[in-house]
């Protein structure tokens, strides 16, 4: 109960355009197309969306972003991302790992996640392909990020995660007006929370959990994956659009400096080498080679998940193929 | 070593030598601008400068530490822009990346050494390791193919450790000419003529995909155990971190887990030979 602060909503955005100095602000706002974070400026701060589901973009592009300069260490300015959904918060989880192996320190990913304050939301909503809570994922986060925020009516409800983000609830206090929460909106919450969780375990009935998809990748035949594989173009958005996906290429540049770009396993010659070999030349290896490497390998190397149950492959699939029907067909 | 601050940087190498091997093979030799030293069988990643970078392993002795050498066979871009660099011009170099061999673990035992074309390269710097450690070692036997005699490399290497003692070389070509008095015929064939106390052996491969599949067979049939094969695997280890994911090889990095493996580590992943 301790962690819980309020303030009312005209104060939140009051103290947001005060720290818009400080930071670059990234939030998520709906527009013509889409819904997805956008840089937040002083005319844009009341159009924030508070506790939807993840917004279009996975929140790994703010940290590793699409091509990046990984040699000129240029210095990060501080930055808050406000909105982040638990599945892309949990995501970050597999990202660190890889990105923070003690052997393999990778410096501009690390300033990156340094110079972040992390203010997550509860998803009080869900979308059609969400299946987080199947895969043990609570919607709401207690982990990784900040700060945990809930806006009940008009009032803005904090919950500090880490010593971060109690450090910045205090900053706040500086300038604007903070309680603790009141019983009533921390229950409301609870309320919201539980009604998503058990939606979502409604939504996808049938659907084994995280733990089962790899035997049944396993299982799987050259059949099946040829079949699920059939409509596939090869276009890479369900591995650019995945919060844990994070392959990528080293381009040259003159003067030894490298660019990290993001790539995937599911276009052509992502394995091949100078020799000719190349194992994922066909198009069901490579579709297949996604599945393994999420629901297979990644478990058998990594604690954290390689799939969070976001839903945004079966979204983002130009040819409608969803891997959900896979494990359905499978579960049985 | 590498920068520690960021691990994309490379060092600056000097190249001071291009030695020409065969007609399709060169061997390049840097001096770094840091002492920079590697475990025999762990690679580097090679920058040509704004054009790209590639794996090797080096060639040199892993004793050496002002001076590293890499052979590379002319084969893709990089390897292409690498061929037509000229002396006093600078590389880049990142590493040591990946698992070597286990050196400690060969000692009191016979090594079988089977290798094909530019598979000598990594072959050479363990060959010197084991050379420099050989009152440890009982025997080396060096199993060499390559298509055709011009394109055996490192000759005079070679004749240097037909007078060492504990080692011995067979080579093999595809295609002979008629100055050729070795043996013709795949590589394996060597594994054939070779005298081999197997239980007090260890056996390693590295060369072409297609060398590795039979080579690793003809162990098995010879009677060696899956853990004492050792196999350098060669995949499109591209950041050398285990993170940009070229070089999955099933659950592995090849990058960070690899090169070397023994076959029973890998023998349950996916398209190993290809």
């Amino acid at each position: 109960m301790k962690n819980y602060y309020s303030l009312h909503i005209s104060e939140w955005n009051k103290a947001i355009e005060k720290v818009l100095s400080d930071y670059l602000i990234y939030a998520p706002i709906k527009n013509d197309f889409t819904l997805d974070y956008e840089l937040i400026n002083q005319t844009n701060i009341s159009e924030i969306l508070y506790n939807i589901p993840k917004p279009t973009t996975p929140i790994k592009t703010l940290f590793l972003p699409i091509k990046e300069n990984v040699t000129n260490d240029k210095p990060n300015q501080k930055r808050i991302i406000i909105g982040t959904p638990n599945c892309d918060i949990q995501g970050l989880k597999i990202l660190d790992e890889i990105y923070l192996d003690k052997d393999f320190w990778d410096s501009t990913y690390h300033a990156k996640r340094e110079n972040t304050l992390l203010i997550s939301t509860p998803c009080f909503d869900t979308q059609e392909y969400c299946h987080c809570s199947v895969y043990g994922i609570n919607p709401f986060p207690t982990e990784v990020a900040d700060i945990s925020l809930s806006k009940v009516d008009t009032k803005i409800n904090l919950e500090i995660l880490s010593d971060k983000g109690e450090k910045f609830i205090a900053e706040l206090k500086g300038f604007a007006s903070i309680s603790k929460s009141a019983e009533t909106d921390l229950k409301d919450i609870e309320l919201k929370q539980s009604k998503v969780e058990k939606q979502i375990h409604s939504n996808n009935s049938g659907l084994p959990d995280y733990k089962k998809t790899g035997d049944i990748v396993q299982q799987a035949t050259e059949e099946t994956w040829k079949r699920y594989s059939s409509k596939c173009v090869s276009c890479g958005a369900c591995a650019t659009i995945c919060p844990t996906c994070t392959c990528f290429l080293l381009i040259d540049k003159p003067n030894f400096e490298k660019v990290r770009q993001l790539d995937a396993c599911q276009y052509p010659a992502f394995e091949r080498v100078a020799g000719g070999e190349d194992n994922l030349h066909q198009l069901p290896k490579r579709f297949k080679n996604r599945y393994f490497c999420k629901y297979v390998w990644k478990p058998e190397k990594f604690k954290s998940l390689a799939c969070t149950g976001c839903g945004r492959c079966i979204e983002a699939c130009i040819a409608k193929i969803n891997k959900n029907e896979l494990f359905r067909e499978f579960a049985s | 070593m590498n920068d520690k601050t960021n691990i994309y940087k490379p060092i600056r190498a000097k190249l001071l030598k291009v030695i020409t091997e065969s007609p399709t093979i060169k061997t390049f030799v840097m001096e770094p601008e840091q002492d920079f030293s590697f475990k025999t069988g762990e690679f580097i990643e090679l920058t040509v400068d704004g054009i790209g970078e590639a794996p090797f392993t080096p060639s040199s002795s892993p004793l050496e530490t002002k001076q590293i050498e890499v052979t590379v066979m002319k084969t893709g871009y990089v390897t292409e822009y690498l061929h037509n660099m000229k002396e006093g011009e600078t590389l880049g170099i990142r590493g040591p990346f990946g698992r070597g061999y286990p050196v400690e673990k060969f000692y009191d035992k016979e090594v079988l050494i089977l290798g094909g074309g530019c598979g000598f390269a990594p072959i050479r710097s363990l060959l010197y390791n084991l050379a420099a450690i050989s009152d440890k070692l009982r025997k080396v036997t060096l199993c060499y193919g390559s298509k055709t005699p011009d394109e055996c490399i490192y000759k005079p290497y070679v004749e240097q450790l037909r007078n060492t003692p504990k080692f011995e070389v067979l080579r093999t070509v595809d295609i002979p000419d008629e100055k050729w008095t070795e043996t013709v015929g795949v590589s394996t064939v060597l594994l054939d003529k070779v005298k081999v106390d197997i239980k007090n052996s260890v056996a390693v491969c590295c060369g072409p995909p297609i060398m590795m599949k039979f080579g690793t067979k003809k162990f098995l049939e010879m009677g060696y155990p899956e853990h004492d094969i050792y196999l350098s695997m060669e995949k499109n280890m591209s950041c050398g971190l285990g993170k940009c994911g070229h070089c999955m090889m099933g659950k592995y990095f090849v990058c960070k887990d690899g090169p070397v493996f023994t076959y029973n580590e890998i023998k349950d992943q996916p398209d190993i030979w290809s």
